[in-house]
């Protein structure tokens, strides 16, 4: 058996980080497949500048700018279930935990209605370029955040502080990758 | 610690929502060009940094990851600015 100095060492540098460590590789992992998704995003409008300005001005951008402000709500509803299980309020963490995938839930469901919307246009994964990317890196993120709403009700069920933190770090990485996203896809270009 | 966190997660809410409102009424008014792109982009890093430091906690770890995962929000937003140029810069 490893006691917790022993596994902090095998760790290294991942053992200073709020949540399990294991966790964080699959963050740190998340984080670089998304810069290279959105690399490919800005390098490819770079080359065909017309068909992504034109694929962005077919966009919602309110839309996403709604969907922002329900992730960011639902990352600090998250954070302060954090806060509430460290000075042992279990059912406040729960409730604020519930509210959080609550939030996953609606930005899930703004998101189905946007992608139904652009099918409806006539808008789909071989319409160009843009839409091809859009609907690939936008759907990748989507199926983290479903992915986030499972974790944040079983860390909800399962409520020890290191759950709790290891859960909603994962969501945490959800967000922030959103309010990159979010900018680069809808406005800049 | 857990009060102060509270409110610094609060306050950092309290931010990105009102950074995020300017960012749609800035896209709604169709602020492009490159400043306009700069501003949002700018905006975009510092709400990821304030989430890195009151949602995520990296404000009480070691100063390399906070410069690690800062630099990945700064490569992205001037990637998309430089990439966001060059169709401009051609003409």
């Amino acid at each position: 058996m490893m006691d917790a100095a022993q596994e902090d060492r095998h760790w290294g540098a991942l053992s200073e980080l709020p949540g399990h460590p294991m966790m964080w590789v699959l963050i740190l992992t998340e984080v670089v497949t998304f810069g290279l998704l959105l690399a490919t995003f800005t390098v490819t409008g770079a080359v065909q500048p017309g068909v992504f300005a034109a694929g962005r001005a077919q966009l919602d951008s309110a839309l996403g700018g709604v969907n922002t402000l329900v992730l960011i709500t639902s990352g600090c509803l998250a954070a302060l279930a954090v806060e509430a299980c460290m000075i042992e309020c279990r059912r406040s963490a729960r409730l604020l935990l519930a509210g959080a995938a609550a939030l996953g839930c609606v930005f899930t469901a703004i998101k189905v209605a946007e992608y139904a919307a652009k099918v409806e246009a006539g808008i789909g994964l071989e319409t160009d370029t843009f839409f091809t990317l859009y609907f690939l890196i936008t759907g990748f993120h989507l199926l983290h955040v479903v992915l986030g709403i499972v974790i944040i009700a079983a860390v909800a069920l399962h409520d020890s502080l290191e759950n709790l933190k290891t859960g909603t770090a994962f969501w945490h990485m959800v967000d922030l990758v959103w309010v990159v996203m979010y900018p680069l896809i809808y406005l800049v270009g | 610690m857990t009060h102060i966190a509270a409110r610094r997660a609060t306050r950092a809410w309290i931010l990105l929502v009102l950074l995020t409102v300017l960012n749609m009424v800035a896209g709604q008014a169709g602020a492009g060009g490159l400043v306009g792109s700069g501003v949002v982009l700018v905006a975009a890093v510092a709400k990821g940094r304030w989430m890195l430091m009151d949602f995520l906690k990296l404000r009480h770890v070691p100063p390399g990851w906070r410069i690690l995962l800062s630099s990945w929000l700064v490569l992205v937003a001037a990637s998309a600015w430089i990439a966001a140029a060059i169709p401009r810069l051609r003409g």
